[in-house]
């Protein structure tokens, strides 16, 4: 009897059946995915199938694979990502093409194998088949653009890749266990801080932590409508899970995450492209959950609070982040546009967009009653029971960068800011409005009853959202928030612009690399060459009669001489009889008597010996 | 939108009130000396995103932002080199 069935496999295995279908048969199949696999999850968490605690094995290299670790954090994250993979693909039913379903359906089981992954070897293994195959979701919009974006995110992608292997075997070698649990992790010099750090660079690649971040903000704008809200979700939070499980109060990422939360609300103002501004809130608010794990000292009850906060906030952030994708896509697939400054007035031809959108900008910033407020304020709690100020200072403010641009510029910006509309435009296909009505229907759900999102966490929940003193704080600050945008925003109008990002590294400077091997150091090279080259065309010609050759290196040498001292006649004399010698070369050869050979031979042999003495002696 | 003004000045005066009837009447527990100001939230929050708005438009002013075709420019650049 089947003890338990990977989730994640139900996605890969039924992948490959996805061109076989047709028509209504194909769509119904793949929304069935899915809720077979939230059943599957069901039954799990209810202890039918392996409960909690249990593993699932195979045999590899001397090694037993452990696929499917269950635990209460395993299972939240499952959870979100089932749910929003049926979501996503209501959104995409409509795309024809059958390989940007497979590379989806891909990209989610291979992030629930990491999710569900016990050991280094099977997280390695899913890790690698989720960055290419969300590489797909990036091509499929077939333009130059998309491809240069997808080499950019796949070539980071394998660096950390290569991190993470590299980590691996080091810490396997210096623990010998592959158990994917905390790990030791300091500064110090040592193989096993090297293994550690080494995966840790690998898991912050993932998570888009600056400045190894630009791969994210690079690429999301690039991909397809509908792919694009796949790779929302799935990269960057199971980046946060493997954190949770690899470094959990970690004080580095404390501060990482503050600035984090910061970076990308800066260069969200700068941003005149909708999906790339929605990108970097994207690292703003994953910046909350990084700092979360950071604070999260196992044991602890702010500790605690942050890795509860990081889970909660990770579940709310993947739906309404979802949401805003949806909508700022529904805008692209319609009009073809997706620049601030080639928008604005359409609330006349997509209201129904627009307010399913703000659902998700609320819930972003963080107003009572969605989602977002829910968890995000059990980061910030978590950094004031810590006592870091700057840090709260710090998230609080990102607050208050996100509603600025997620909330009011971007719809601003798109729905109205004009007179009348820039372009014709109707709402998206149905299916598209419904997969939004459910993600926003759920982001205000747990806004509302947030009971059920808390009893999913890995720690009790000892914390209410709803006091009068939490909503009157946050009601302040996104209210104010308000004000100063109305005031100043005129200057938030879309310029037609690019921001320089840490992507310039590779791909200017970059390129100066190149510049510099192709250029200068070819020219070097070439130079070293020719030397070289001339100098032994020399010895050949020396070793064809050295004792003429000698005779006329000595001429030459006296020619320089007479040149200094003589007159020109007698040197123009001079230098035609050394032209002559020259033409000659090599000459008749001087042939030796045979005694004299014999001598040469004995006399070189005898050096030979010498230098055979030295050396051994 | 006369409307819309008032109803906003209405839910400003408001949340201000409320800062104030929770300090007086709840004593919310305070982790930082800023909370103990009623107003401290509204002020953040006017101020930081004045701040943010004028710091980053002045970052991306006189260092980051370029011209659209930046990337596109300097690749055709490279193309004529080789």
């Amino acid at each position: 009897m089947i003890e338990w069935f990977h989730p994640g496999l139900i996605y890969i295995l039924g992948a490959p059946l996805i061109p076989v279908l047709r028509g209504s048969v194909k769509k119904a199949y793949l929304l069935l995915l899915p809720i077979i696999a939230f059943i599957n999850l069901l039954f799990m968490s209810s202890g039918v199938f392996l409960s909690r605690g249990k593993t699932w094995s195979l045999p590899f290299l001397g090694y037993d694979l452990f696929l499917g670790q269950i635990d209460t954090l395993s299972t939240v994250f499952a959870y979100v990502f089932v749910i929003a993979s049926f979501c996503m693909m209501l959104y995409a039913i409509h795309i024809k093409e059958d390989g940007q379903h497979v590379a989806a359906y891909l990209y989610v089981g291979s992030t629930l194998g990491v999710v569900f992954a016990g050991d280094l070897f099977t997280l390695f293994f899913f890790w690698e088949v989720m960055a290419w195959s969300s590489l797909y979701l990036i091509w499929y919009r077939r333009k130059k653009a998309a491809y240069q974006a997808g080499f950019r995110y796949i070539l980071v992608h394998f660096f950390g890749g290569i991190c993470l292997l590299g980590g691996i075997l080091i810490h396997l070698q210096t623990t010998g266990s592959i158990a994917f649990e905390a790990f030791h992790w300091g500064w110090e010099m040592s193989r096993d801080n090297l293994a550690s750090n080494l995966i840790l660079l690998a898991f912050l690649i993932n998570a888009a932590v600056p400045p190894l971040h630009a791969w994210l903000t690079d690429a999301y704008p690039e991909a397809t409508v509908t792919g694009a809200v796949f790779l929302t979700a799935f990269t960057t939070k199971s980046a946060i899970y493997v954190l949770i499980r690899g470094f959990p109060g970690v004080e580095l990422l404390i501060w990482l995450g503050a600035i984090m939360a910061v970076y990308g609300v800066v260069f969200a103002v700068l941003e005149n492209d909708i999906r790339r501004l929605l990108a970097y809130h994207i690292i703003s608010q994953v910046g909350y959950m990084i700092s979360g794990v950071g604070m999260g000292v196992i044991g602890t009850a702010a500790g605690e609070m942050g890795i509860n906060g990081a889970v909660a906030h990770a579940f709310s952030h993947i739906l309404y982040k979802a949401l805003l994708f949806m909508g700022a896509g529904a805008v692209l697939e319609v009009t073809g546009r997706s620049k601030l400054t080639e928008l604005g007035g359409l609330y006349k031809y997509m209201p129904i967009t627009f307010h399913l959108y703000m659902v998700g900008a609320y819930s972003i910033s963080g107003f009572p009653l969605f989602n977002g407020f829910v968890s995000k304020t059990m980061v910030v709690q978590a950094s004031a029971m810590w006592h870091l100020p700057t840090v709260w200072l710090m998230l609080e403010g990102a607050s208050i960068g996100t509603f600025l641009h997620t909330g009011l510029k971007l719809p601003w910006g798109t729905w109205f800011a004009r007179e009348g509309p820039v372009c014709e435009a109707k709402e998206p296909p149905k299916n598209m409005l419904a997969a939004m009505g459910i993600t926003a229907f759920l982001c205000i759900l747990l806004g509302v009853y947030p009971k059920i999102l808390y009893n999913l966490l890995p720690y009790p929940v000892h914390y209410e959202p709803y006091t009068f003193s939490h909503v009157a704080t946050i009601s302040q600050l996104l209210l104010f928030t308000f004000v100063a945008f109305w005031l100043l925003r005129r200057m938030l109008h879309g310029e037609p612009t690019i921001t320089l990002d840490t992507d310039w590294f590779y791909r200017i400077a970059g390129n100066g690399v190149i510049w510099f091997c192709e250029k200068p150091l070819m020219t070097f090279a070439t130079f070293i060459d020719m030397k070289v080259l001339s100098l032994a065309r020399f010895f050949v010609w020396v070793s064809r009669n050295p004792a003429v050759a000698l005779g006329i290196q000595k001429e030459e040498v006296k020619l320089i001489g007479k040149r200094l001292f003589s007159s020109p006649e007698r040197v123009e004399e001079y230098e035609r009889g050394l032209e002559e010698q020259k033409r000659r070369y090599p000459g008749e050869l001087p042939r030796l008597t045979l005694g004299a050979s014999v001598f040469l031979i004995l006399l070189s042999l005898f050096l030979y010996l010498i230098l055979y003495l030295l050396i051994v002696v | 939108m006369k409307h819309l003004f008032r109803i906003l000045y209405g839910c400003l005066f408001l949340s201000i009130v409320a800062g104030f009837l929770v300090h007086i009447y709840l004593h919310p527990h305070i982790y930082f000396f800023w909370e103990a100001l009623p107003i401290f939230s509204a002020l953040y929050g006017f101020i930081g995103c004045i701040v943010i708005i004028i710091g980053s438009k002045a970052v991306g002013r006189y260092w980051l932002q370029r011209e659209e075709d930046y990337y596109e420019k300097s690749e055709r650049m490279q193309g004529e080199d080789t």
